[in-house]
């Protein structure tokens, strides 16, 4: 069964094709690999995968579904609503001077009782005496406006980073995009925010469910640290870290989300063997937890280690899929990339 | 240790502003010390508001004025007895800050997905339109008279008025206090550390599954709704709602100095850059212009000599200098010092 | 005056405006190409030379001229060599000592100067104001608005058509138009035009290659602040009046007509410059002045929302 699949993506910038008819399938619980020269179209890839950049062709399917907002009637619902208000709005802006005078201020004798009643009926009558030019017309428009702006948004939010990650789609980054200035622990809370049921009541006036909630990640967020054997630093702020300590949290943070798929951006960039050693290990234990991992990395022991299956790109083109073995021995990849053992 | 002193400022200052009144009724002639300072209270919670957006989230909130317009014109038409609606202190201030909210969503809705630069001319323009629309819609707003008189509040029977300032010194200290100890929870939970974590870093934050957009209009709407409670009780105060001009630019640009001075997203560095800046504004300039005319060194034919004329430069220059020299505020967040000081060894504050 | 002569005049009227706000936009998009920075202070620093303008209508006694005589050519062309130097050398002293050690901090920290500066330029224009000098009133009120001279006649040039096309309209085409063929040349054929747009697009490349990258960007905002300055001069001889509050509202006008045409696209800043004139000019005619300012940054906004490339710019990608 395969957790993701990518069909004939093309990703251009411009006059720039940064991946080119790329088709790859990554089954369940596998550790895939994705490797090239640098500029092939790999951090690209990942990064139309996680929404960060829409796919100019072809399709990405998570899950079986494309990892986007659906256009369910809800939405439509919303969209209308809102053109709704918005239509609604403009009319009663542009009416409301005159409403006011007759509803409330002719209505009105200074300090005297104001009967709601004769506002109201002041009201109707006013809307009902209203030439067609101040009321449908710039109702049509606030609704068209409205509604056409809402799409707009809608429509443009629709790939968005943080709808692939809600749908379980974890990553790090090439160069490490830590929250410096967070603590360790913080940077995993973090990662757990899109399943913390906190709201701003719960928080602003700290009802139960603030403290409950807050002991419970806290809890979880040690467990992840611990599994990335950085429990002692929990207090540490992140920029005061190693580096290998920051690609770890990288990787604790992105775990923090409880992802199915996790993308790794260049993990054991700048790793000595021990450390990639220790990488390794990592990364089998994430796929033994049921997560599974795609993985662009250059530091060839560490690829030929652990994947089960390996893609190479080249200038933006697949043009080898495999096992370790095959791809080795592919006379393409020898030619455009491979020979480099770290 | 710095953390404690960080968390101890904004309760001291609670803490010396509720003793000010009594210290006064020992000393001799009873100055009033107090009276200068509710307009400082007001602009705290004005700084609060904008801190929300500004300090916590990093985005930049140029018209902070309209949303306290807005409070002050709610308020007076909603307790003015010219119009019908005649409520009270407590259900108006209540209404004005879901008006708030409403009008901060609202404006919020089509622009908070703007990038930084772009979203702060837009806010500017707020300011404006809200300003040209107050202006213009004068026979509700009463244009530039404005509309009053105000009655006062009450609570449990009584009744404030203007001779006797220390009940409403209590009544504002009371909701700076409040509002303090809501955003400072906020600050110090899931809410702020996503709000945190947009302002250092937003694309690997969506990343982690934080919706940016989502919190930033939070982040707007609530300043909103904190603005327009200043406004509200600036309306109660001055027992008028003031006159639209009374909300343009100029206010706008003293909260963002009060953040900018007195700390980025540190709580309690707003209630300091609010002290900082307006006292400045009140007490000095008014001590030296009230100097000046005593000697007679003031000429109404020379405008360099008004110490007023030279306002906006000195509010010009904080902001430059302070970009230039310290830009984490006198009192900064932990955090945020370390953002813009990236070489500087730093120790965490406590989680 | 029939339908479709209002509306010529209108036309006229808002083109004559729009190229003013067009020179403003020239001057913002500039910079905003070339350091992604929005100069707040650009719309005082137009203030400025407006008031520098007048000074020197004041120090040559153009102000007791009559309109027409021939000395008000020279001091038109005095006005227009030395306003532009001001404010360019103004606008490139604001990059050297208040920006440009910000260029590599966080976002906030340049717009938060800007606004600083914004403000520095606007109190200097309100003491401007109250410099004893007669065409400043001696002094007295220095913040209400001065009389700029009438130096270009209202004298129409359609000889007696009740559509107007004034000795001012054409001064403001015979001045701007040449110079954005000017500048247009300036960006697309010499070195250091070519220099500011590699700048633009890729700053560390450009560095590498060997572009004094600062030197660069200085030269940006000399050219950016010049062509307020040219802007300042033209208004204030069509206008005829200036205060030290008008830098906001033109710049409010100027952003909205480069982000309209396209941010960092110089047509785009023309085209956006013409459009909002024009705008202006019907929204005055027919609907309400009052309404006019609501509908520009309504404007705005709709063009944020629905096309934040503006019209002639293109869509920007992070780069992760």
């Amino acid at each position: 069964m395969n957790i993701l699949e990518i069909s004939d993506l093309t990703v251009r910038f411009g006059g720039l094709t940064a991946v080119n008819s790329v088709s790859l399938d990554i089954p369940a619980k596998e550790i895939v690999s994705v490797i090239g020269p640098n500029g092939a179209g790999k951090t690209t890839l990942f990064n139309a995968i996680t929404g960060i950049y829409d796919p100019t062709n072809g399709r990405i399917c998570f899950n079986g579904e494309e990892a986007r907002r659906p256009f369910r009637w809800t939405t439509a619902l919303t969209l209308a609503l809102v053109g709704l208000i918005a239509g609604l709005s403009l009319v009663l802006i542009v009416n409301v001077e005159p409403l006011w005078d007759t509803a409330i201020t002719s209505n009105y004798t200074y300090q005297q009782t104001f009967l709601w009643s004769n506002a109201v009926s002041a009201a109707s009558n006013y809307f009902g005496e209203l030439p067609i030019q101040r009321f449908v017309v710039p109702f049509l428009i606030g609704g068209l406006v409205g509604l056409a702006g809402a799409l707009a948004i809608w429509h443009r939010t629709r790939r968005a980073p943080e709808v692939a990650a809600r749908a379980g789609i974890a990553r790090t980054f090439q160069n490490i995009r830590l929250f410096n200035q967070m603590t360790a622990l913080d940077n995993v809370l973090l990662g757990m925010d899109s399943q913390l049921r906190t709201s701003v009541w719960h928080a602003a006036l700290r009802l139960p469910l603030y403290w409950r909630e807050r002991d419970e990640a806290v809890q979880r967020a040690m467990d992840i640290l611990r599994f990335v054997d950085l429990d002692r630093d929990a207090n540490q702020l992140a920029e005061n870290l190693s580096y290998g300590h920051q690609r770890r949290l990288e990787i604790a943070r992105a775990l923090a989300m409880q992802p199915r798929l996790l993308l790794l951006d260049e993990p054991a960039a700048g790793m000595n063997p021990a450390e990639a050693q220790e990488l390794m290990k990592l990364i089998h234990d994430i796929r033994d937890r049921g997560i599974t991992v795609l993985l662009i990395e250059h530091h060839m022991q560490v690829v030929m280690g652990i994947s089960d299956h390996i893609a190479v790109l080249d200038h933006g083109e697949k043009i080898a899929e495999g096992n370790p073995e095959a791809v080795r021995s592919n006379p393409k990849v020898i030619e455009a990339y491979l020979g480099k053992e770290s | 240790m710095p953390a404690p002193r960080r968390i101890l400022f904004h309760w001291s200052f609670l803490i010396v502003a509720a003793l000010i009144p009594l210290i006064e009724l020992v000393l001799p002639g009873h100055p009033r010390i107090g009276d200068l300072l509710r307009p400082i209270f007001i602009m705290a919670m004005l700084g609060l508001g904008l801190n929300i957006l500004t300090g916590f989230t990093g985005q930049l909130n140029l018209g902070v004025a309209a949303f306290m317009a807005v409070g002050a014109y709610s308020y007076a038409i909603l307790t003015c007895d010219i119009y019908p609606f005649r409520l009270g202190f407590w259900s108006a201030t209540a209404l004005t800050v879901l008006v708030g909210l409403t009008v901060g969503l609202f404006l919020g809705l089509p622009t908070i997905r703007l990038r930084g630069d772009y979203l702060a001319i837009v806010t500017l323009g707020f300011g404006e339109i809200v300003e040209d629309v107050l202006k213009n819609l004068d026979s509700i707003t009463k244009g530039t008279q404005g509309i009053n008189p105000l009655p006062g509040p009450s609570w449990f029977g009584y009744h404030f008025h203007a001779e006797t300032y220390q009940p409403w010194y209590y009544l504002f200290l009371g909701f700076l206090a409040v509002l303090v100890l809501l955003n400072r929870n906020l600050q110090r939970s899931r809410v702020g550390r996503a709000w945190i974590s947009i302002r250092e870093d937003e694309l690997a934050s969506s990343c982690m599954g934080v919706n940016p957009m989502k919190m930033k209009l939070l982040a707007f709407a609530l300043g909103a709704a904190q603005c327009s409670l200043a406004g509200a009780l600036w309306a109660s105060y001055l027992g008028s709602s003031g006159e639209p001009g009374n909300y343009d630019f100029q206010v706008s640009i003293i909260a963002l100095c009060i953040v900018i001075v007195g700390g980025m997203g540190n709580v309690g560095g707003v209630l300091l850059g609010a002290l900082v800046i307006m006292g400045f504004n009140s007490i000095v300039l008014e001590t030296v212009t009230n100097f000046l005319k005593a000697h007679q060194l003031i000429s109404s034919s020379n405008v360099f000599t008004a110490p007023g004329n030279w306002k906006y430069m000195l509010y010009g220059l904080a902001l430059i200098l302070m970009m230039r020299f310290r830009p984490e505020g006198l009192l900064p967040s932990r955090q945020f010092k370390a953002e813009v000081h990236p070489n500087e060894p730093h120790s965490p504050p406590t989680s | 005056m029939s339908g479709s002569e209002i509306f010529l005049q209108q036309l006229i009227i808002g083109l004559s405006n729009g190229m003013i706000v067009a020179l403003i936009a020239l001057g913002y998009t500039m910079v905003y190409g070339i350091i992604e920075l929005i100069n707040f202070a650009h719309g005082d620093l137009f203030m400025l030379g407006s008031f520098a303008a007048l000074t020197v209508v004041g120090l040559l006694g153009l102000d007791q001229l009559t309109a027409g005589a021939p000395g008000m050519w020279g001091g038109l062309f005095v006005m227009l060599l030395v306003v532009p130097l001001f404010c360019g050398g103004l606008n490139w002293l604001a990059d050297r000592f208040a920006y440009r050690h910000l260029r590599e901090s966080t976002k906030l920290a340049p717009l938060v100067s800007a606004i600083g500066l914004s403000f520095v330029f606007m109190n200097i224009g309100l003491l401007w104001g109250g410099v004893p000098m007669n065409v400043f009133g001696l002094g007295h009120s220095a913040a209400s608005p001065k009389d700029f001279p009438a130096l270009v006649s209202n004298v129409n040039l359609l000889g007696q058509s009740a559509v107007e096309f004034t000795e001012k309209d054409l001064m403001v085409f015979v001045v701007t138009l040449p110079l954005m063929v000017l500048l247009t040349w300036f960006v697309k054929g010499t070195r250091s035009g070519k220099a500011m747009r590699a700048v633009a697009q890729d700053r560390l490349a450009a560095r590498l290659m060997g572009i004094p990258v600062d030197r660069v960007i200085g030269q940006t905002f000399l050219i950016g602040g010049a062509l307020a300055g040219v802007a300042s001069v033209v208004s204030s001889v069509y206008n005829n009046t200036i205060y030290f509050q008008m830098g906001y509202r033109a710049g409010m006008d100027a952003f909205t007509a480069a982000v309209l045409g396209g941010i960092g696209s110089l047509p785009g800043a023309v085209l956006g410059g013409l459009v909002i004139g024009l705008a202006r000019a019907l929204c005055d005619q027919y609907l309400e002045t009052r309404w006019t300012n609501v509908l520009v940054f309504t404007v705005l906004i709709l063009v944020l929302v629905f096309r934040p490339q503006g019209l002639l710019g293109a869509r920007a990608k992070e780069k992760v």
